[in-house]
């Protein structure tokens, strides 16, 4: 990648700003961080849930979208913690602000060891997702989220926001469909910690959408697409 | 390794005491100011803020070289990764996460060298951390940015690591407190002066398109303060060595208060380069680290070799206290 004598995206901003910044942008402290966390998790989702994963040829180099169907907090981690190199470095979990962005000890944990940037539900404005679009083409980023918006309490799959379109139509990005089977067996969202239990991951192949219109139905075509690409990949579903 | 009482020597004595007084008598001033309505509103702000800032940074600054060698030594390493976070940050080198790894591991080198007293080490490292940062992006094969991710490097090495670990070096000397305050007094007393000459006198620019603030006036003034103070207090720190005649006092003088301001101006044209205010936010009134102490990163080399010409530094101490050896 070429240099350019460019400040950081975030420079200027005060430290509890900064974390919540959708223009955070990572240096050498937060990759050793995101290293050692995400070593921590591999061992985890191996002795803990013998996690399987099928598929990983399908994942490129950066920039991608990596999307999965959503029921659990256990799904973040797992997508993450299946990037390696470039991919890992530079991926960013979209994770609800409210959640995990809610006071300061939460926002550093997220920021530094998950490297999520804050999306806030029902008030996300069109420029949050500009900025996010943008420097997913620019810094050529990995984003990991989950189109549905949220964990699906009854761990059906819901249907997708039309978001995911807007941060990727019109653009040479791929989309990464995935689909995560025995998340919410283990770890449910009314559960406090999660029981150990089998993950299968199973990873599709990319989606480009370069031809989609940046109109509301282009969007919301989008969307279904990868809604249906996802599908495709859950158990019972996938052709032999 | 010989340790002397935190406040043995009278200039440790004088410059504690004048830095609280002068803390003192910048806050009757700004309440007086206050008090009075006079000046605007923005520039009390500001000055609040920068009086408050020290109070702060004094403590943080004076506290390590009271003491001990020790608390110098970590004290100039957390300044060094400190002011390189800052640097890499601005400049874009933080997205070259092993050239700033490079440097990281070579300013922890540096200080190690001093603490270990071990001057030989510490001579080398700057051709050979030079050296690891020349070689070290190359396996990637992606010679696209290659020249400024080094150069970038190596200056970043220059200033944070081999520059101010002579800070730290200087603590192998078993009266270094003295020296160390005067050089951390006199640097900051320039700023101040610099600024209060200018405000005062007015005048010319001295280098608009670097940095609109500072006149002529403000930098001769400064380097006249300087120079006095500087060659006053060595005239008693140094008294007895070869160093304490009136020609070498100032020409030291000369020396801390040239290097203090080349290295605000040095900072001010990295700043307009790349088109920022300032290099960060963490002290209110300041700026970031490097907008505090970028005044220290010249003078540390610079006053290091002059002092070294005559004087030395622990030449009498017990070297390689950590890795022994002959």
């Amino acid at each position: 990648m070429k240099f350019t004598l460019r400040p950081a995206r975030d420079h200027g901003l005060d430290t509890g700003d900064r974390l919540r910044s959708l223009s955070r942008e990572r240096g050498l402290g937060s990759i050793m961080l995101g290293n050692a966390w995400r070593a921590l998790v591999r061992v985890y989702l191996a002795t803990w849930h013998r996690l399987e994963v099928t598929g990983r040829e399908n994942l490129p180099e950066p920039p991608f979208v990596l999307i999965a169907n959503h029921t659990s907090h256990l799904d973040a981690l797992t997508l993450s913690g299946v990037l390696r190199g470039q991919a890992a470095r530079h991926a960013h979990a979209l994770a609800a602000g409210d959640t995990f962005f809610g006071s300061t000890l939460s926002s550093v944990f997220a920021a530094y060891a998950v490297n999520a940037l804050p999306v806030w539900r029902k008030r996300t404005r069109a420029g949050e997702l500009a900025t996010l679009r943008e420097r997913l083409v620019e810094d050529r980023l990995a984003y990991i989220l989950f189109p549905e918006g949220t964990r699906a309490r009854d761990g059906v799959m819901g249907r997708f926001q039309p978001g995911i379109g807007v941060m990727v139509a019109g653009t040479a990005v791929p989309v990464v469909p995935s689909y995560l089977d025995g998340a919410h067996a283990a770890w449910p969202p009314h559960r406090g910690f999660p029981a150990p239990g089998k993950l299968r991951l199973a990873i599709g192949a990319p989606l480009v959408f370069t031809e989609a219109p940046a109109t509301r139905a282009g969007w919301e075509d989008v969307a279904a697409r990868c809604e249906a690409a996802v599908r495709r990949l859950a158990p019972g579903q996938r052709s032999p | 390794m010989i340790r002397y009482p935190a406040l043995e020597h009278p200039v440790t004595i004088g410059i504690i005491g004048a830095t609280v007084a002068a803390l003192l008598v910048a806050f009757a001033i700004i309440g007086a100011m206050q008090l009075t309505n006079r000046g605007t509103p923005a520039l009390r702000r500001e000055l609040w803020l920068r009086t408050g800032s020290w109070c702060l940074l004094l403590p943080l600054m004076m506290g390590p070289v009271l003491l001990g060698r020790e608390w110098v030594i970590g004290a100039v390493t957390l300044l060094g990764l400190a002011c390189l976070r800052e640097f890499d940050r601005a400049t874009g080198l933080f997205r070259e996460p092993l050239v700033t790894a490079i440097v990281v591991l070579g300013i922890l080198a540096a200080n190690f060298a001093a603490l270990d007293h071990w001057y030989g080490f510490f001579v080398a490292l700057w051709p050979l951390t030079v050296g690891v940062i020349v070689i070290g992006t190359i396996p990637r094969d992606r010679p696209e940015g290659y020249i400024q991710r080094t150069a970038l490097g190596i200056f970043a090495y220059m200033l944070f690591g081999a520059g101010l670990a002579h800070l730290s070096y200087m603590a192998n000397e078993p009266n270094y407190r003295p020296i160390l305050l005067m050089l951390l007094a006199t640097v900051a007393l320039s700023d101040v002066a610099a600024f209060t000459v200018g405000k005062l006198i007015g005048g010319p620019k001295l280098l608009p398109a670097t940095s609109p603030n500072k006149s002529i006036s403000g930098a001769l003034g400064a380097l006249t303060v300087t120079t006095i103070i500087v060659a006053a207090l060595s005239a008693v720190i140094f008294r007895g060595t070869p160093m304490a005649q009136p020609h070498w006092l100032i020409a030291f003088g000369l020396i801390v208060g040239i290097g203090a301001q080349a290295g605000d101006l040095m900072l001010s044209s990295i700043k307009r380069d790349i088109g920022i205010k300032d290099m960060g936010t963490i002290l209110p009134g300041h700026g970031g680290v490097l907008d505090r102490f970028n005044s220290l990163l010249l003078v540390a080399p610079a006053s290091f070799h002059f002092i070294g010409y005559f004087v030395g530094f622990g030449l009498d101490q017990p070297t390689r206290l950590i890795t022994g050896g002959p």
